[in-house]
């Protein structure tokens, strides 16, 4: 769904799988109907799971891919999934393309790398997984241009290495209502599971950077941004939401006075979410309101924290009129010279709403700074139903209008925290220049980095003797 | 202390003009080096500037957020003393020249109002159609397709509904890349009475994002600040350029004075040699040279380059460097008013009157635009309530009133070119030692005469449509802060000092485009025009490295 969440999942599971070698599962049979309601119901599907979020390059055709995703490791392009017979999928027969969507095996066998997010899409069912061939292979204009070619270095490069950790991670069961379940509930959470793959970034992941299905939904780093806690919990998750506003906010994009869609979340909202039914959202409110709840060690709510405050009195009369840069300017003379024109000098935005309050707002109440940083760095660009809501970044963009440097924007993120946010948090530089190159790095990253040879040997020993005991439990068993 | 440096283009300014040629040479694959005369400040510091001043020098003291640095002096107006530090000013319309622009990176557009007009094509045939002033080398066709890459450079948005559009029945080659901002209660007000009248308020294309961003930077959210700075860069302002520039390999240097132009034996400008701010100096070679300075700081500079070779001064065998200067005499009418207008929702300026900017009458008397100021009265008309010393809810009332129910309407006149509106170089010298730029200026009988017959008549028909109760003209012309003419264009060597691209007659390899270079002033505004220009002199420089 969203690219900076699946660069970051790719990056780490193509370099954990990239250790090991195994098996993979068979494919199945399926027939491809191809009537004029079984495409647009693919061509809904698609929108659901936003593959053109990766397989549509900004200014590029539809689906034609070639969009870099840029990884510390290499950059791994999307690919064509047009019908171009030669540099698409138009060779591909409704069985292939299923087992690319479900497994993550491409036609000529070769496994893809998990950018696409075949974990979450093996949830559709035959007929949903035959409807997206249908609008792909009928609904898709081709497009005859080859898209480039993914080269990553040795050892990424060995795209086999992935079926290890298909044995050990990939659930390739589709989807399964839970008859105990409201029909409404099954349709969510086939929607929040599959297609919209909420866990891809909302979902804390292990060792080896599988998703951990006991902290579903809790929260996770994406790159520079954290999807937060959506879990059930009052506290620190979304239980203090009601299904309206779930839905509501997965329509718009923002819950005025609690939260806004910014980052990854902002583009799914923008691709994905927006066009689906009312219906459907309902559904996924209905399924993700169910979810149980998880507790994150910070106490209190991130959607009350903070108040109106100003620091205008104290400031204005004692500050010199300057052509210099100031060398160390103050949390508060940073906040009203960048941010006080649209959130207003006590830090309240505007009335319609249209710049968000800074206080009772999830990116300031939360205990992570993550969301803070990342939207001062990356500032919002989010457009739902033709409105626009947009913050300019303040240097995450080489290119962007006012360039805020490391140490100034953890002055201007503490203060903003202080006074309208969770408090007692502090941001550091570090955390600042983290941000600013794409998040905080792996703690596999060293290992691929420095001690490859070293981390590989006690990887591979690792898994076997995974293996070697669940082989063993299955011998006993017997 | 001297050091050397080089690039394929030096560009001396960091202006709209002087930005847009460095994008393109840098998109050609050539190196840029851009040297500023002043500091390159933050937007935040200077936003601060502006809210740290005091509340009288808010309105009408644009340069008051932008403290000069001792080595690159510009214009000062907290006192009338102040005022006189750096621009000396003569001629029967000295007033009229009080140009204020900033000599910080970034330019003069840190503080303009963002519109955008273009010319018509009768605004550059002013010599064939009526016998007055100068044509241009070239007709309006070949402007227009730079026209319309100057409004997508800076992100302009304009009316979509070609009766709106300006020049009237000239075809665009590309619509406005966003549409027009609305219009607040007294614009739909001056519209109203102006339409009973005969005369058409449109809506002014201006570099301000309207409900969209564009280019990176946010939609104008009516912070009404265009001057003295845009707080969020919703407005462009060349200073939104830097950083693109740096990310395409440009490089900026602040605090570089340039001082002087050095030519070789073969005409050809070799170097350009400038001061850092311990008054060391220093030599920069290129193969191009773009001087952008403004239509002040170029002349300036070219006079004070003065050597054996150029005794005239760098480009100056025609004797026309410094000559021709213009910018549109002002007049502003102050009035109060019976009902309340409510100027102030949206940029501080938003439309004009454009028809009577043309006409056969043009062969007699100037053009001119006319236009109410958009800007919030509130801050004048508190001033003025405190003054009448009241009180509590008084005082309250008297705010609401004053705000409300006055306004400001100004008339801009098209200048003519006359060679003795005549910069040279003062007597008087800055913190440097460069000699300060002399200005002599008259308005001439062709602007007198057409306030005098047909604008202040007109000024006052507006507002007594607009039922105003009372009606205060400034008594003496004022500067419209749109420098123009100094480097004048022309097909003739010896009368003109640049061809069409804006390369000087004399040195192949030196380009002083801009405002400069505009052989006719117009009632209008005149960025978007400097910036047509200025692409169409990078297009000539990209070619030129590229083929000889």
């Amino acid at each position: 769904m969203s690219r900076a969440g699946h660069r970051i999942c790719a990056l780490l599971i193509l370099f954990a799988g990239s250790l090991m070698a195994g098996a993979s599962s068979a494919a199945e049979q399926i027939d491809p109907p191809a009537d004029k309601a079984t495409i647009e119901r693919g061509a809904y599907l698609a929108i659901a799971a936003d593959c053109a979020a990766c397989h549509t390059a900004p200014g590029g055709k539809p689906f034609a891919g070639g969009l870099p995703i840029g990884t510390p490791l290499g950059t791994i392009y999307s690919t064509n999934i047009t019908p171009s017979a030669e540099f698409g999928i138009g060779r591909y027969t409704a069985d292939e393309f299923a087992r690319a969507l479900r497994r993550g095996i491409r036609r000529d066998g070769a496994q893809l790398y998990p950018a696409m997010p075949y974990t979450s899409y093996a949830k559709f069912t035959d007929d949903d997984a035959r409807a997206l061939y249908a609008y792909f292979t009928k609904g898709v204009q081709p497009v005859d241009v080859r898209a480039p070619v993914t080269a990553l270095p040795f050892p990424m490069n060995i795209r086999l290495s992935m079926m290890v950790w298909n044995f050990l991670f990939l659930d390739s069961n589709v989807y399964a209502p839970d008859p105990r379940q409201s029909a409404e509930w099954n349709r969510g959470a086939y929607l929040a599971q599959g297609a919209a793959h909420c866990g891809t970034c909302h979902t804390p992941r292990g060792f080896l950077m599988q998703e951990e299905a006991s902290r579903a939904l809790s929260g996770a780093q994406v790159g520079p941004w954290y999807a937060p806690n959506i879990t059930s919990d009052p506290a620190t998750g979304i239980g203090s939401w009601t299904r309206e506003e779930l839905a509501a906010f997965l329509r718009t994009g923002r819950l005025p006075g609690k939260a806004q869609a910014a980052g990854s979340m902002g583009e799914a909202v923008e691709h994905s979410f927006q066009h689906l039914s009312a219906a459907d959202l309902d559904a996924v409110a209905t399924y993700v309101k169910s979810v149980p709840p998880v507790q994150d060690a910070a106490s209190g709510s991130r959607f009350s924290a903070g108040r109106m405050f100003s620091e205008l009195s104290v400031l204005r009369g004692r500050n010199p009129i300057s052509s210099n840069n100031d060398a160390n300017p103050t949390g508060a003379q940073l906040f009203q010279g960048n941010c006080a024109s649209c959130h207003s000098a006590e830090g309240q935005g505007s009335k319609d709403g249209y710049y968000p309050s800074l206080f009772h707002n999830s990116a300031t109440g939360e205990k992570n700074p993550a969301n803070l940083i990342a939207a001062i760095l990356y500032g919002v660009d989010r457009t739902v139903s033709g409105r626009q809501a947009f913050m300019p970044g303040f240097g995450g963009h080489p290119t962007d209008s006012n360039q805020l440097s490391n140490r100034d924007i953890a002055m201007l993120g503490t203060y903003v925290l202080t006074h309208y946010g969770a408090g007692d948090t502090t941001i550091t530089e570090q955390q600042v220049s983290e941000a600013r190159h794409g998040g905080p790095s792996s703690p596999l990253l060293p290992l691929a980095r420095g001690g490859l040879a070293a981390g590989a040997v006690v990887l591979v020993l690792g898994v076997a003797f995974l293996i070697f005991r669940r082989r063993k439990a299955v011998v006993q068993k017997a | 202390m001297a050091s050397t440096d080089s690039a394929d283009v030096v560009v001396v300014g960091t202006g709209v003009v002087g930005c847009l040629i460095a994008e393109q040479a840098l998109d050609a694959g050539l190196s840029v080096l851009m040297l500023e005369a002043g500091p390159r400040v933050d937007r935040w510091r200077i936003v601060e500037n502006y809210r740290n001043l005091p509340p009288s020098m808010r309105l009408f003291h644009w340069d008051a957020p932008y403290p000069p640095k001792p080595w690159a002096p510009h214009l000062e107006t907290r006192t009338p003393k102040e005022a006189e530090q750096y621009l000396q000013l003569e001629g029967p319309n000295a007033r009229a020249y009080l140009q204020g622009y900033v000599r910080y990176a970034g330019g003069a557009t840190w503080h303009w109002a963002g519109i955008c007009w273009r010319l018509t094509p009768e605004d550059m045939r002013l010599k064939s159609l009526y016998g007055v002033g100068r044509d241009w080398p070239f007709a309006h066709d070949i402007i227009e397709p730079y026209y319309a890459r100057a409004e997508y450079a800076l992100g302009v948005c304009g009316p979509t509904d070609p009766a709106m559009q300006w020049p009237p029945n000239v075809k665009r080659s590309r619509p406005y890349p966003m549409g027009p901002t609305p219009f607040g209660p007294g614009e739909h007000r001056l519209t109203e009475v102006a339409a009973s009248m005969g005369l058409m308020n449109i809506p002014a294309p201006q570099a301000r994002n309207s409900g969209v961003a564009y280019n990176g930077r946010p939609a104008c959210c009516g912070n009404n600040n265009c001057f003295p700075v845009c707080p969020i860069a919703a407005k462009y302002d060349a200073a939104t350029a830097l950083p693109k520039i740096e990310a395409k390999g440009g490089r900026i240097l602040a605090n570089a004075v340039v001082y002087r132009i050095e030519t070789g034996d073969k005409k050809a400008v070799e170097a350009v040699h400038y001061f850092d701010p311990d008054k060391g100096t220093h030599r920069i070679t290129a193969k191009v040279f773009v001087i952008a300075c403004n239509g002040i700081e170029t002349p300036k500079l070219l006079l004070f380059s003065k050597d054996d070779r150029n005794p005239n001064g760098v480009a100056n065998s025609s004797d026309q460097v410094g000559r021709n200067m213009m910018d549109q005499p002002k007049l502003i009418a102050d009035l109060e008013l019976a009902e309340p207008l409510w100027t102030g929702v949206g940029p501080v300026q938003s439309s004009s009157i454009m028809n009577t900017t043309q006409g056969e009458f043009r062969s007699s008397h100037a053009g001119a635009l006319l236009r109410m100021e958009n800007f919030a009265r509130s801050p004048l008309g508190a001033a003025a309530a405190l003054k009448k010393g009241l009180v509590g809810k008084a005082l309250d009332t008297e705010i609401r009133r004053l705000s409300a129910c006055t306004a400001r309407l100004t008339v801009e006149h098209e200048p003519l070119p006359w060679p003795d509106n005549r910069l040279t170089l003062s007597d008087k010298k800055d913190w440097l030692g460069i000699n300060k730029p002399n200005i002599y200026y008259d308005v001439s009988d062709y602007v007198r005469r057409s306030a005098k017959d047909y604008t202040v008549p007109l000024l006052q028909k507006l507002a007594d449509g607009l039922g105003a109760t009372s009606f205060k003209l400034s008594p003496e012309f004022l500067n419209s802060d749109h420098i123009m003419g100094g480097c004048i264009m022309g097909a003739d060597p010896t009368t003109s000092v640049v061809d069409a691209d804006c390369r000087a007659h004399d040195h192949h390899n030196l380009f002083l485009p801009g405002g400069g270079a505009m052989p006719s002033g117009t009632a209008s505004n005149s960025t978007l025009t400097m910036a047509a220009l200025a692409l169409k002199a990078a297009d000539a420089i990209v070619d030129q490295l590229r083929h000889g």
